[in-house]
């Protein structure tokens, strides 16, 4: 039993490098994209904050799933793991659709215009 | 160039880590309920095993995207009102509590 809590540890700090590895590298792009350097704590956090959602978030779709009486997550329960933001909710209802009308396809680019006036909502522009 | 997101088998992987992690802790507090019973928590099987379908967790993943840019995003209009043009950990702090009530 030990092994096997040991082996889960080292996939589970596996998983999160990987995870922070891709955060670092959205969140460079992102910078570079609105002309910004980035230092490293910065994105060090970020990633660390998103590791930490993303468990939350496994948490809240298993239990959406879970009382709508499925095994399995569907958009619909990602959708609502999103619904105190309107706008999140709205963009993430969009880019389903998205991924729903043309499957085959890999997924366009979205345009995200990134706004500077308002700073505290969420600069999504949905269509 | 291509826009960086996260791999949806990354993410896939994260949440499944987290969903047997949870039904293992729920295990482990039914077998605590019931002490009267041989003590064999760690080889009984999983109950209830949850997936997610392959559109759901491309929207995850997006949901993360979106999560990482809209913190940078906010950083760096912070870093830019003040003139400076490399983001720092006090930008960070001065847009945390929003984002982290807005996700």
């Amino acid at each position: 039993m030990e092994t096997g809590m040991e082996e889960d540890d080292s996939t589970a700090e596996l998983l999160r490098d990987r995870f922070r590895l891709s955060a670092i590298s959205i969140a460079e792009a992102e910078a570079k994209r609105s002309g910004m350097e980035i230092s490293v704590p910065v994105m060090t956090c970020v990633a660390e904050l998103a590791f930490k959602y993303t468990k939350q978030l496994a948490k809240d779709l298993e239990l959406f799933a879970h009382h709508g009486g499925r095994k399995s997550v569907n958009t619909e329960d990602v959708i609502l793991s999103a619904h105190r933001n309107e706008h999140l909710a709205a963009s993430l209802s969009s880019f389903c659709h998205e991924l729903k009308t043309k499957e085959p396809q890999s997924e366009r680019k979205r345009k995200k215009a990134p706004k500077k006036e308002d700073k505290s909502a969420i600069h999504i522009t949905d269509a | 160039m291509e826009e960086s997101t996260f791999d949806p088998d990354l993410i896939h992987a994260i949440f499944k880590l987290e969903w047997t992690r949870r039904s293992l802790e729920r295990e482990k507090n039914e077998s605590s309920d019931a002490m009267d019973c041989e003590v064999d928590a760690g080889t009984s099987k999983k109950s209830r095993p949850m997936s997610a379908n392959a559109n759901a967790l491309k929207l995850s993943s997006k949901l993360l995207q979106i999560f990482v840019s809209e913190a940078v995003q906010r950083a760096a209009t912070i870093a830019e009102a003040e003139g400076i043009s490399r983001i720092e950990a006090t930008h960070l702090e001065r847009i945390l509590p929003q984002l982290l009530l807005d996700f």
